[in-house]
């Protein structure tokens, strides 16, 4: 018996998010059935209450609530004893108005085809968010030998036409939110680690990265990594870090190379993020590990096997915060408050750009923040 | 003759026509600024006074003529700007806080400045998800109403970039505390503690670390200890009441309170737990910190305690003369709450307690004056925050002797603006 209720539940929640998907039904040719309606109906942007009220937002609205609207007793009525606006009740109504709603102001005396009802739920749809929502993401038929028990309830967006119907998870505290299915968690969770976790199965050449490389990449950092304009250099650098102009590239300052895969693989190329794939990074990475000196042979190949072998010069040079230990942040040295320093203060230094003008030219000064 | 000091033209050009207006109105009768309310000649009476304006007689717009307001056009030039020579591309690039244009706490929200790696995300929040996965009993998808039904709370922070006054490192360059200090926001966040979220999935004894990731096209992803993730951060849907904006977010932020601005993940959508940091591209090729030894610090998170005068500074020159003078300026530390702002308008010889004005919240803002009376000389004006831990904000000076000339980032050193004798300020170091 509960095998059945939960069955027909079932069968209500896809009913009713199939019903509204707008690509079932016909919202265009909804809009033109929905002439007859427009002598007392308005619907979309600043629609407002005509003869009967305006229809946003209609899908999920309880009948007889629109509060700036004054409806007949039963219409009220009808709310209060649950009547909801969604596709079933719609469908209903629109048949036989004043069967359905005995005693509602609506004269109107019903759509006699169900194409005509069908289309006009639809076009209103379009208008209501909830519908909308509902039609975007239309309840995932279970596929695969994967059980697909109660899978396609939990992932419903649809509101229940109860609120009583809702199914409360039985995770958390809260009980919000639903499990992320596998599928889902691979398809975001594209990050590596230094110790290779994440790194997906594939591989690739220094030589294919090349190509790739002059392909995707050299238009913003130069052929051999050097930079073009103000883009990142990717590549030399070494020896700079103590200097007064310091490089900081991948072979001169970043410590792990799966920071460049994890990068390449999700940002790049820019503007044009997540079309590479993992061969295609493998073989970049390579490639940059090359121009870098990391790798030596043109027919290096880096894959998920061989990552292990690449470490980066710098890593060693990284160590954690430790600021607090600098003489300016000792909290025990009062700050001078009169006569502090000697003799009357002096400009020894002035702004080097005088009129950072909004509209200025392209001037050019030290220390960019990318 | 006139006293509208020369920059000024760079910067106001909307008061400078204003100023123009008014000197039509007059008749081309002659302003001498110095000396403020006294522009006209004495016994000349005032035409905004005498004079029937336009707004005295005709009717104004009707309700509805902006269904969301906007500031009156007299305010055009409070705008966010950029420097265009310090990024590559306007996608991947910074704009600055008009700070010099905002009095008491809070940021408005159209002028909080933008940082973006691959441009403005314009995220659907029906078809924005957060998921929350790895070292968890149970991996969750949350959709925006989801996020909705926890418990929220209502929260005042700074955000502030690493990279605020990096230009400024190896000395005076920008002139201008917008250009100089105005990475900075400051607002009121609405949304649900980390840890709510963590705890309705069940963090496992082995989750040591946070990957907080953004569903923008750089995917912008921070590697953020369990401590902080289960103590303050917040997953904010709103900033100062309404919907976070694009460019800060929309829908979902994440907040980091008073770690810097990067960790603040915008269009947030997965949480990932892990046992060990991810030393991704922003914790590793940029936001670490080059020493003079060649060596460099990493996971340098909180900001320090800073501060700035934002009044007079070079967008925002005295024009009034001698006399009476508000100096004021904002304070601010990652640590905590601000317990005290000194001003030195001697170049830090000697310093005077300032008043703090407004909420005095952990990590938020705090908005300080000091009043006297300016005799007309030139001034060297300083501020100095000291938190509640009692870290003091300190010299450039000290700043670069304690780690050189090659960082760009957590300059919280003390700023000088030059006051001149004409009412114009420049940005400048001092002995």
């Amino acid at each position: 018996m509960s095998k059945f209720l939960k069955f027909t539940a079932s069968i209500v929640l896809l009913g009713s998010a199939w019903a509204t998907n707008a690509n079932a039904q016909d919202a265009d040719a909804g809009e033109k059935v929905f002439r007859k309606c427009a002598a007392c109906h308005a619907v979309g942007e600043g629609a407002k209450n005509k003869v009967g009220p305006e229809l946003n937002e209609i899908f999920g609205r309880v009948a007889g609530s629109h509060e700036d609207f004054k409806y007949s007793k039963a219409m009220i009525k009808a709310g209060e004893e649950g009547l909801v606006w969604d596709h079933d009740s719609l469908t209903e109504y629109l048949a036989k108005p004043r069967a359905f709603v005995k005693g509602t102001r609506m004269a109107f005396g019903g759509l006699k085809k169900d194409d005509e009802i069908a289309n006009v739920i639809a076009y209103l749809a379009t208008f209501s968010s909830s519908a909308e929502q509902a039609a975007a993401e239309p309840a995932p038929a279970p596929t695969g030998a994967s059980g697909g028990d109660t899978a396609p309830v939990e992932t419903a967006q649809a509101p229940a036409a109860n609120a009583a119907d809702a199914v409360i998870p039985e995770h958390g505290v809260y009980h919000l939110g639903r499990e992320a299915l596998p599928e889902e968690v691979a398809a975001w969770d594209i990050d590596v680690r230094p110790d290779g976790v994440g790194l997906p199965v594939g591989s690739g050449t220094v030589a294919d990265g090349g190509v790739l490389y002059d392909d995707n990449c050299a238009v913003c950092h130069g052929v051999f990594g050097e930079g073009e304009g103000r883009w990142p250099v990717l590549s030399g650098g070494f020896g700079t870090l103590t200097a007064d102009r310091p490089v900081k590239t991948i072979g001169s300052y970043w410590p792990f190379a799966s920071t460049i895969f994890d990068y390449v693989h999700r940002a790049m190329p820019f503007g044009n993020a997540r079309s590479l794939d993992a061969d295609q990074t493998y073989a970049i990475t390579a490639y940059l590990l090359y121009l870098n000196d990391i790798v030596t042979d043109e027919d290096f190949e880096l894959s998920n096997e061989t990552f292990s072998e690449i470490s980066l010069p710098n890593e060693e040079n990284f160590y954690p915060d430790d600021r607090l230990d600098e003489a300016n942040f000792d909290t025990n040295v009062e700050p001078c408050m009169e006569n502090c320093g000697d003799g009357p203060a002096e400009i020894v230094m002035r702004a080097r750009i005088l009129d950072v003008t909004p509209d200025g030219d392209d001037e050019s000064g030290a220390g960019g923040i990318d | 003759m006139s006293q509208q000091p020369e920059k000024d033209k760079n910067f106001v050009p909307a008061r400078r026509s204003f100023l123009q207006g008014g000197l039509t109105a007059a008749g081309g009768a002659a302003v001498a600024a110095i000396g403020g309310g006294a522009a006209l000649a004495a016994g000349t009476p005032d035409p905004a006074i005498t004079e029937l304006k336009d707004w005295n007689q005709y009717s104004g717009p009707g309700v509805d003529a902006a269904p969301y307001g906007v500031p009156s056009p007299f305010e055009s030039d409070v705008v966010r700007r950029n420097v265009p020579w310090l990024t590559a591309d306007p996608i991947s690039s910074i704009n600055f806080t008009p700070l010099h244009e905002l009095d008491g706490i809070i940021t408005p929200n159209g002028l909080c400045f933008e940082r973006h790696h691959s441009g403005v995300a314009e995220v659907d929040p029906a078809e924005h998800r957060l998921m929350i996965n790895g070292l968890v009993d149970k991996p969750l998808v949350f959709t925006m109403q989801d996020l909705m039904r926890f418990p929220r709370e209502n929260r005042v922070y700074f955000l502030e970039c690493a990279a605020n006054s990096g230009m400024e490192w190896r000395g005076a360059q920008l002139n201008g505390c917008q250009f100089t200090h105005g990475m900075l926001h400051n607002v009121m966040y609405t949304g649900v503690r980390l840890r709510t979220l963590l705890e309705e999935a069940g963090v496992k004894p082995s989750g040591k670390w946070i990957l907080a990731e953004g569903a923008d096209a750089s995917g912008m992803g921070r590697s953020i200890p369990i401590e902080k993730a289960l103590d303050d951060c917040l997953v904010a849907f709103k900033m100062n009441g309404e919907a976070l904006r694009p460019e800060q977010g929309y829908p979902v932020r994440l907040c980091v309170p008073g770690w810097e601005g990067n960790m603040w993940v915008k269009w947030l959508r997965r949480i990932e737990v892990g046992d060990k940091p991810w030393q991704l591209r922003e914790e590793t090729s940029k936001y670490t910190d080059l020493m003079p030894d060649g060596r460099a610090r990493r996971f340098t998170w909180a900001m320090d305690v800073k501060s700035v005068i934002t009044n007079p500074s070079p967008q925002a020159p005295v024009t009034h003369g001698r006399g009476h003078t508000i100096i004021t300026g904002v304070a601010w530390s990652g640590h905590g709450k601000i317990k005290r702002v000194d001003v030195s308008i001697d170049g830090g010889r000697n310093w005077q307690h300032a008043r703090i004005d407004g909420p005095s919240l952990s990590r938020s803002l705090h908005r300080f004056y000091y009043e006297f009376n300016w005799d007309g000389s030139p001034l060297y004006l300083q501020s100095r925050a000291i938190d509640e831990h009692g870290y003091v904000q300190p010299t450039k000076d000290a700043l670069r002797a304690a780690r050189g000339d090659n960082s760009i980032y957590h300059n919280n050193g003390i700023q000088t603006w030059y006051l001149k004798t004409n009412g114009e300020a420049e940005n400048v170091e001092v002995s």
